[in-house]
Formats: C-alpha cells, structure tokens, sequence
C-alpha cells in the first residue's frame, strides 16, 4: 500500500506578509505586495517594480552568526521559513530521526554582486574594449569576498537548513525555473513514499528582483511595464495583462509519513495526494499553444491521487499576468476539466504577490492548503476587463468563502517545465 | 525495498577534457592521459592558475539543428546536447521509437552569474562619471546593447529543457543544481523516476562549463585549486602527498537509463544496471566535507541498502578524488569507515587525476567511467600518484590501467553545502 504524505509545518516569506498568518492574511485581504523598486536605483531600467518583502529581519526568526546576517536575502528567507516550518510542525532536536530527515528544495540561485564585478571589469578596461582577463581576476580577487560569492550557489539554502537541524537524509535542489518549487515538494513526497524518509523539509526560495534578474527577464520581455501603476501591474487573465511581476520570499514544508505524524500527535494541515510533471519539448521561450504539457501534468497528478476532475474544488493557477500564459493555462484548465471548468474557481495570487519563480509553487501551495483549512478562497486582483480567451471564474478581486476539500496548484516553468500538486483536507 | 522495475544502462555520451567521444575519453582514460593544459579559452598568459581541464576543438554545429539556437545556449547548455545527442544514438534510439510523454531529460548543471563576455561588455560601457561602475549606466547601456537571449545561456533548466526540445521529450524533466554532486544526482534521481513507473527511458547526466576568470578567481580565493609550478599534466594529483588542490574542468557525460523490460522489448545493448542511489548531506560546512566523511558514509550506506548488497560485493569505486588534500583524506576515512576491511582490497581510481574536477558535470562523466570499467573490465587509473598522503593508503590504481573484472562497481561524489551521492551500477550478464 501507498505510504501516505501529510503537512504538518509550514513556512512562508512573501511580499504580502512575513509569516503563514500574515501572508494568509494579505491574501484574503486582496492586498498588492507590488512597489517601486526600493534597493536600488532601477530608473534606467525599461521595468522599476517589483514585489519585494519588506521589514524582514532574519534575526526574528532565528538566532544566525553574523555572516548570515548578510547573507544574500534569499539565503536568509529560506532559513527563516524553515525555522518557521519546523516551529510549526513542533519539531525539536531529539524529537525524530533527523539523520534520515532530507531536504529537497527548488531554490534559486542568489544575487550577482553586480558592483563589484563591475568594478573589477572597469579595473580590467582598457582603451582597447578589451577586458583583459588578468587585471580582471586580479580586481576581483581584491573586492568579492569568496564565501560571500559561494554562498550564492543555488544549493546553500539546502546546506544550510541542512545543517542547522542535522537533516542528513535524501536532499537535492531542483532548478527548473518557476516550477522548481512545485517539483521539489513533489520529489520530497515520492521520497516519503519509497520509504527513504519519514520527515522531509521541501520547498523554495529565491529573489530574482536583482537588477541582472530585472534586466534580463526586461528583455525577454517578460515583465509588465505599468511602472505608474505597479499595484496594478500584476493582472492575471484580465484583457489589459501586460507581463509578470517579479518578486521574492520563500516558502518551506514539513512532509511527513501520516503514521509518524499520527504517532507523534503532530497537527495535519492537509494531505499532499498528487503530483504530476512533464515537460513541453516546445520551444524555450513559449508553452506550447495547445498546453500538452500542463495538461500531461495535471493529469498525471490526478492519476496519482486517484481522483477524478470532479474532485477538484479550487485550482491555484500559475497564472503569471504574461499574455501567453493566462490564455494557455485558461485552455488546459477547460480541456482537462471539460465543461466543469466554467464551475471551478480558479484564482492566481500572483496578481498580489508577484511571481516569486522558483519559490512560486511552494508559497502558493501554502495559499491551497490555507484555503482548505478556512474555507475561503483567495481572490485574483486587478480583474478589470475580460479577455474572451480567459472565461473561467478567476475568483475577481474579493475573496470567497466556500468549502474546499481538494485543491490543486499549478506551476509552469521557463523552458516547458510543468508541475501540477494536488492537496486534499486531513480530517 | 527492491523495486519492481528496474533500470539498465543503454547509452553513453561524453564530451570530455580529454576526447569529444566516447572511444577517445575511454582510450585516454585507459592510456592514462592527462587532458589538462595550458588555457586556451581566454588570454591566459600571466594567469594564475594558468591550467584547466578543457574541452578541445568542440563543434557544437552538429548536435543542433538550427544554428541560432546555439546562439541561445551557453557552453555549458552545448556541451549537454552533445553528450545527450551521442548517448541517443548510442543507446540506437528514434523519436518514432518512443513514447515521448514516458521520455524524460534529467540533467545537473552548474550556472555562471555575470560573464565576461556578456555582462563584462556592458560593465565595460557603466564607467560613470567618477570613474566607477554606474548601475543607471549599466541599465541604460545593456537594455539597449545586451544581446536579448543573453538570459537564456545562463538559466540552468535550459540544458534539460534544450535537450528535451530537441529530442521531442515530454515526459518528466528535472535539473538538479546541487554544485560538485549535481551530475551524479541527476542519474539517481532519474533512476527513481523509471523505478516508480513515471517514465520508461530518461537521458541523465551532468555539465558544466565554468572555467572562466570569475570562476577560477573564486575557487583560488577559496583555497582550493592547486597552484604550483609543474608540468599541467601533473597538477591534479588526487591522494598523492603534492597534491595542491583541484584543476577546475569543464564537459559534459550522459546515460540513457532505461526501465529493463522497455529495453529488452527493443532488443536494445545493455551497459549495466543502475541498482544503488544513496545521498546525504554532511550537515557541517559549506566548504569542507566533515573530516570522517561522515555524509559520505551514510550516501555510501543507503545505496548499499538500497541495492541489496553487503560492502564486500563492490569491486571498484570511482573515486570522486578531488585532489584537495582535506577531501582526499576525508574520501579515504569514509571508505574506511564504510567498508571496514574490504576497504583494503577494494581498487579505488579517481579520474580527475586526468581531467580535472568538472563540478556538475563530475558525477556524470565519472559514472560513464564507472559503467565502462564494468563492461570492458578496466579500471582507468589514477594518475600522478607517487607516494600517498598521510591516512590515503588505499588501493587507487596507481598511473597504470589495470585489468579488473568485477560485478560491482559504485561512483562516488561530494562537494560544496556537503551534498555527498553514491550510484552503484552491476555489470549486465544477460541479467537474473
């Protein structure tokens, strides 16, 4: 028999709250997270908003020697919700088996030191245009700090959870862009099913609102340019969409084997039931127009779970505000949910978080699971003009109440990566 | 628990310091070459170090099929479609042969931030008016100048995803990004896709392509690669009592993995069997392995278990032999530890005496090492080895290839954040 996976901690950094509550909180409330840019001079970039998280002070969270305290923030999001997801889950040292406990993550990769290393190519810039690659190595040995500069390999939010709790179990870090998230709770869930732990910490962080990450996203462009209006800048599937927010935070997991939780009493917050991934073999910019991917995902996460399309409740949808994407996924909704789809709310709270890329899947399965614990649905903001390609019920601009029991949560990357999770209620 | 499915090996690709296919890495590797030399990729003379493990004269023209998607893909994103490309043919498959939502591309990658050539020319054009770098500058100039894909040679999914395109494979797809363990990851966790049934054939592998000054200037600062005055053939010395630290290398190495009965009903050739994936982390540093190699043991131990086996059953190790004497000598407590007494009898080469440390692509390309010992009954040795480090007395193969058939044989790798993985592959004997 299937080894069945439940959640019993939860953590969360987004631009709409700092804590599960708080973010649960700016949610329902339809609150925009979305802003000019604040960290730094963005005015000659073609985009200057973004949602960033604000007032974060690692030190709340958990006690960190000084180099973590400025650490890349995306390094210090991760471990703060980790410590948060473990807190909740009323894990202690001693209280399970932390060798075998792994940590399977979608994390990003930190933030080029962007002045720096164009301080050690100007060292290195002669007449010439030329960059001579010995005065450059030279520049850059005297002003990037080593650690500082390795700490933001993609897998350092995974070594250090790994190391603050001592979980030496299964651990990787999947980056496959914006599905990174999804996949990694996904890959932690089959892990506990196999039997090769019984406790896995999963989820994602990443902070691509660094001017390389603004720059390079600008141009493929990716990302809205409503710089007047950035609370409005985000609006997924309504007509006047015009790209993606990029935002930051984290969002982490406690999975667990539901006899281990039961056995330890643990509180279940919901069951993790499905999980489907494919990829689109299209083009690396575009989905593909038809949406085989996304419907070869969510299909197999329903086959996973045993469940038929009826089940479904709510669906987090990726939902990113890019053209493209709001009408494709509209399609693979309607084609895998048929004529049910028109009854399905399906909302995006990227509209008020912006997209968080590799942490999207995992902050916004935090947002099913919530919906299932309360009873509301969180709502899609800005939904102002309906496009005709995008005629489902987007859940527009108040959240809802209703009864939820299954829920699903869609994430599409860059490049074709689709992971669909499904969760359903623990009672 | 032995899963009911299992997995077999029926291609390799490999794009190496020392051949661009897989005859010439393995009759290197035999022969006991070194691949490391002189930089070429960029003026490298007065650099320090001035040596790599590089990949030579590579054409990436005729492993893709529309020349401004090359444009698009960062070396490292090439080299990956070249070793995928030749693992494809080599395992003889066709698009039309499979079922391409059962077909999945699993790949670890290693990603470079800000590069020269891209980000250094926009920089290079930021001087404000004090002299220093100007960001305003720098948005303005690269909004206008940068080349618009430059994003796309740097996002690390772009080698699953590329590979997956250009093969027409829609099943799953994954890249790992977990530093020097990343390649040997990538076929473990591809391994547990076709064991749960999520997929029937899945390309896995590893590339990387960072020798670049950034790059370099890191890994120096970090006090890890070897400095010294010596021929560059001679500077990667894994366990011996001169090793000064690693060579950094760029390639790239893929395996078809294929579900046993799927390849049986093509009456594809068997390389081996993927029978063991263990991995942990160190849970100590971000730099160094914990001195006994404690995470490496446990990785070592959970693919042990989880392929049945006792210690003594493995004949050969991979060793990940990074050259670096703090590594090195944890590498050799933890294959103490972890196989007692057979540690002594065990034959142990790290091929990163001949080409360098290749990061993500490491486990890779060591695994197409491991999986060819298996099939010809050769271990490739490891080189420039003299007279051991203190507390390395083992069995490493030293500088002659030697004949050992074996039934066993287990790859291992362990690197930055304390990320350790152990594969073991059996030798394919018509298969029980």
């Amino acid at each position: 028999m299937k080894r069945r996976v439940v959640i019993t901690g939860m953590g969360a950094i987004t631009p709409v709250g700092i804590g599960v509550d708080d973010y649960w909180r700016g949610l329902v409330n339809g609150k925009s997270g979305v802003d000019t840019i604040s960290a730094y001079d963005a005015s000659t970039f073609s985009t200057r908003i973004a949602a960033q998280v604000r007032d974060f002070r690692l030190e709340q969270f958990c006690a960190v020697e000084e180099p973590l305290q400025c650490a890349d923030r995306w390094l210090q999001f991760a471990l703060a919700a980790a410590q948060m997801a473990v807190d909740d889950a009323g894990l202690q040292p001693g209280s399970i088996d932390w060798v075998n406990c792994g940590v399977y993550l979608g994390a990003g990769e930190g933030a080029t030191d962007l002045a720096r290393f164009g301080e050690s190519v100007l060292a290195a810039s002669g007449e010439s245009g030329q960059i001579d690659p010995r005065l450059f190595a030279e520049a850059a040995a005297g002003l990037i700090d080593p650690m500082d500069d390795l700490m933001r390999e993609a897998n350092m939010p995974g070594a250090l959870i790994a190391a603050r709790f001592g979980a030496m179990g299964y651990s990787s870090n999947s980056l496959t862009a914006c599905a990174a998230s999804g996949q990694a709770i996904g890959e932690a869930m089959r892990i506990i099913q196999r039997g090769d732990a019984d406790v896995m910490i999963a989820g994602g962080a990443h902070a691509m609102t660094s001017p390389l990450d603004l720059l390079g996203f600008s141009l493929l462009s990716a990302l809205s340019k409503r710089n007047d209006e950035p609370q409005k800048a985000s609006r997924p599937f309504d007509a006047h969409r015009d790209g993606f927010v990029l935002g930051e935070g984290a969002g982490i997991f406690i999975l667990e084997e539901l006899g281990h939780a039961l056995a330890r009493k643990a509180r279940i917050h919901a069951e993790l039931v499905g999980y489907g991934l494919s990829c689109d073999a299209y083009r690396v910019t575009d989905m593909h127009p038809e949406a085989r991917g996304a419907i070869i995902a969510i299909k197999r996460a329903l086959a996973d779970a045993e469940l038929p399309p009826e089940d479904v409740d709510y669906i987090n949808a990726h939902g990113t505000s890019t053209l493209e994407n709001d009408r494709t996924e509209t399609y693979a909704i309607k084609t895998t949910f048929g004529q049910r789809a028109y009854r399905i709310p399906v909302s995006s709270t990227k509209s008020m978080t912006g997209h968080l890329v590799a942490a999207a899947g995992a902050t916004e399965l935090i947002a099913c699971i919530l919906a299932i614990k309360n009873g509301v649905v969180p709502p899609t903001i800005n939904y102002e003009f309906p496009d005709p390609e995008c005629d489902l019920d987007y859940v527009p601009n108040e959240a809802r109440e209703m009864k939820v029991d299954v829920a699903l949560s869609n994430s599409f990357g860059f490049g074709g990566q689709n992971v669909a999770l499904l969760v359903r209620s623990f009672t | 628990m032995h899963s009911a499915r299992r997995v077999v090996v029926t291609g390799l690709g490999v794009v190496a310091p020392l051949g661009n296919d897989l005859d010439s890495f393995w009759s290197g590797l035999l022969a006991g070459r070194s691949g490391i030399d002189q930089i070429r990729r960029f003026e490298s003379k007065g650099f320090v170090p001035p040596y790599a493990g590089e990949v030579k004269e590579f054409q990436p023209e005729q492993y893709f099929d529309k020349r401004k998607v090359i444009k698009m893909a960062g070396r490292h994103t090439q080299l990956a479609m070249a070793a995928a490309r030749m693992s494809f043919s080599d395992a003889r498959l066709t698009a039309e042969g499979l079922d391409a939502e059962r077909f999945g591309i699993v790949f670890g990658t290693g990603m470079l931030r800000a590069d020269l050539a891209d980000i250094g020319q926009m920089a290079r054009m930021s001087r404000g008016a004090d002299g220093r770098f100007d960001l305003r500058l720098f948005g303005a100039v690269s909004s206008s100048k940068l080349f618009p894909l430059w994003m796309l040679r740097h996002i690390p999914n772009m080698v699953s995803s590329q590979v997956a395109i250009s093969l027409n494979a829609q099943g799953p797809s994954n890249t790992i990004t977990t530093t020097c363990t990343a390649g040997a990851q990538a076929i473990g966790e591809a391994s547990r896709i076709i064991e749960r049934g999520d997929a029937d054939v899945i390309i896995s592998g590893g590339s990387d392509a960072r020798v670049d000054p950034l790059s370099l200037v890191r890994l120096r600062k970090l006090g890890l690669l070897a400095i010294c005055q010596r021929d560059p053939q001679e500077v990667s010395r894994p366990f011996d009592i001169d090793s000064s630290g690693m060579v950094c290398a760029e390639g790239a190495a893929a395996l078809v993995l294929e579900e046993l009965e799927h390849a049986r009903a093509r009456g594809a050739r068997i390389y081996a069997e993927v029978v063991g994936y263990g991995t942990a982390t160190d849970a100590y540093d971000l730099v160094y392995p914990h001195p006994e190699g404690r995470g490496l043991q446990l990785a070592i131990n959970r693919a042990l278990t989880d392929a049945h086996l006792s210690p003594e059953a493995v004949g050969y190790i991979n060793a990940h032999g990074a050259s670096i004497p703090r590594y090195d000598l944890a590498e050799a407590r933890a294959l103490k530890t972890a196989f007692g007494k057979h540690a002594m009898r065990l034959a142990a080469s790290s091929i990163k005496s001949m080409i360098g440390h290749a990061q993500a692509a490491s486990g890779a390309i060591e695994a197409v090492a491991c999986v060819k010992t298996l099939e010809t009954g050769m271990a490739p040795p490891t080189i420039n080895l003299r007279r051991m480090a203190p507390g390395c007395d083992l069995d490493w193969v030293p500088n002659s290839a030697r004949q050992l058939a074996v039934e066993v044989a287990m790859s291992i790798n362990f690197g930055f954040g304390g990320y350790n993985t152990a594969l073991i592959f059996k030798r394919w004997s018509g298969g029980v």
